[in-house]
């Protein structure tokens, strides 16, 4: 019985993080590409008519560095794990300290 | 002084098997970091199984922390340190060896036919189902860790049924919320704009799933060949494996991974959910956050369930597109027998292998594994999938390449 109550809340832990990172990721590469088509305008928008705009490209540009980051965070993290090494954000810039 | 080379044939025997273990566990998997870019042509077939293969090759390097516990989870053949349980290791570990070496031969044998059948099922699961049913058939029920004790997920039941039960759920729910998202926030962007973006996200996601297989899987296989060693009395260090070990490991999930699971590629990427590039980037987040985020939590969890309810949930994000249940039906029924039947197979090859006894009846087991992979190698080319046809329109072939699943399987 403690066996279920534990797995669900583990289950609930990995749920609450990776909807973060799973689809909040991607969600904000979308954002991205709504502002790329933005920026680009013409056959990259629905509407055909639409103007390029510089704004569009910058914020594009912001929205996949932010994934990109993110992202090198994660491989970092894979494998500073598996050279025994942990990531920290204490003092907010990402460190590796050995375990 | 007269050599007893007897351990040390079965020693071979058990280190090759547990290698092509490792291959099929990569080439069963490919499908669940690549399906979906093949599915949605953002990599071809080749070049996608080339770049999982090299991401695996680096991901089981990488794996510096190796448990040599890996059985620990689900039997007691180990102490809570990795050394062998004293009683098996006796005569040159032979009775370990038989064990471990059985148990690979059912999660061998139950992979390959899956694979046959074009069912994504666990690697993981005919794994520790092999290496149960060996240790029923060889020490007796109680020698399994049914159900953990404690504040620790652990036995057949916390390492194994919960997360298999709840992992797949978790991925959908994920994979779900992230297409209903990227669908609503690009509804103005261009069709065509935006799947040429999306394809480079995919690529990107499915790139972490690889690292993240070769990280997790491919040390299973290091912890037991490890673990034989020591039984053996070839290595003496609990801390570490050696590096010939961990090289052959590497190269042996790259070269799974690179010949590619087609069959399975192909019912994960073309027959659950007919999929669109920003599905695709969805469904590979999914997957790379569930997987790599559980790991880092002790939730030990089958990169394939994980995968296939990503898929699903992309399908079922999406307004207008739909799930073919049928097949994944099919899959739901291979998932829930792959632990017993691999364990069932596992225990009857033991039964042979002790019956015989000794050097010929691990030569007899040894010899069953080949004529079967052999048999169902054979009978794959009957209806061969591979990068020319794998991203066929499904409907459009459906005995060829779909196969269905034998009645006998499913009663």
């Amino acid at each position: 019985m403690s066996q279920i109550l534990l797995a669900l809340q583990a289950a609930g832990q990995v749920l609450l993080a990776a909807v973060i990172l799973g689809a909040g990721l991607p969600a904000m590469f979308s954002l991205g590409m709504r502002a790329l088509a933005y920026g680009n305008g013409g056959s990259a928008e629905v509407e055909v008519e639409a103007q390029p705009h510089v704004l569009g490209k910058v914020l594009a540009y912001i929205c996949f560095g932010v994934v990109i980051i993110a992202v090198m965070l994660g491989i970092s993290w894979i494998v500073g794990t598996g050279m025994g090494y942990k990531l920290s954000f204490e003092h907010f810039l990402p460190v590796f300290r050995k375990k | 002084m007269v050599v007893d080379i007897a351990p040390m044939i079965v020693l071979g025997m058990v280190i090759l098997t547990s290698l092509a273990f490792d291959f099929t566990n990569g080439f069963h998997d490919t499908a669940n970091a690549m399906a979906t870019s093949i599915a949605t042509g953002a990599l071809k077939p080749k070049a996608a199984v080339s770049l999982s293969a090299i991401l695996n090759l680096v991901g089981a390097f990488l794996s510096v922390e190796v448990a040599l516990t890996v059985t620990n989870s689900v039997i007691k053949i180990q102490d809570s340190t990795g050394a062998p349980n004293p009683a098996l290791t006796a005569d040159g570990g032979s009775a370990l060896l038989l064990i471990v070496l059985s148990g690979l031969i059912g999660a061998i044998l139950w992979n390959l036919l899956t694979w046959l059948l074009g069912l994504p099922s666990s690697s993981s699961h005919a794994l520790f189902g092999g290496l149960i049913g060996a240790t029923i058939a060889g020490l007796g029920f109680s020698a399994v860790k049914w159900v953990g004790t404690g504040a620790k997920l652990d036995g057949v039941v916390g390492k194994v049924i919960l997360p298999a039960l709840l992992s797949p759920v978790i991925a959908s729910l994920v994979a779900m919320t992230g297409t209903w998202l990227i669908y609503r926030i690009t509804k103005t962007v261009a069709e065509k704009f935006r799947n040429d973006g999306f394809r480079w996200g995919q690529i990107g996601s499915a790139s972490l799933i690889s690292l993240a297989h070769g990280m997790n899987d491919a040390q299973k296989t290091m912890g037991i060949i490890t673990l034989a060693l020591i039984a053996s009395g070839q290595w003496h260090d609990l801390t570490a494996v050696p590096l010939w070990v961990k090289g052959a490991c590497a190269m042996a999930i790259a070269m799974g991974t690179y010949i590619g699971g087609w069959r399975i590629i192909r019912t994960l990427g073309k027959g659950l959910v007919e999929i669109d590039s920003p599905q695709g980037l969805a469904a590979d987040s999914a997957s790379a956050a569930t997987i790599i985020v559980s790991s880092h939590l002790g939730f030990a969890l089958s990169t394939t369930h994980v995968a296939t309810g990503s898929i699903i949930g992309t399908g079922l994000g999406r307004k207008g597109a739909s799930v073919r249940w049928g097949v994944a039906l099919r899959m739901l029924v291979a998932w829930l027998i792959t632990l017993p039947s691999a364990a069932l197979v596992a225990a009857l090859t033991w039964g042979i292998g002790h019956l015989v006894g000794g050097l010929a009846g691990a030569f007899v087991v040894f010899a069953i594994l080949l004529v079967a992979a052999g048999y169902m190698l054979w009978h794959s080319r009957k209806n061969p999938v591979g990068h020319h046809n794998v991203t066929d329109e499904w409907e459009a072939s459906p005995e060829g390449l779909a196969p269905e699943l034998p009645k006998e399987v499913v009663r």
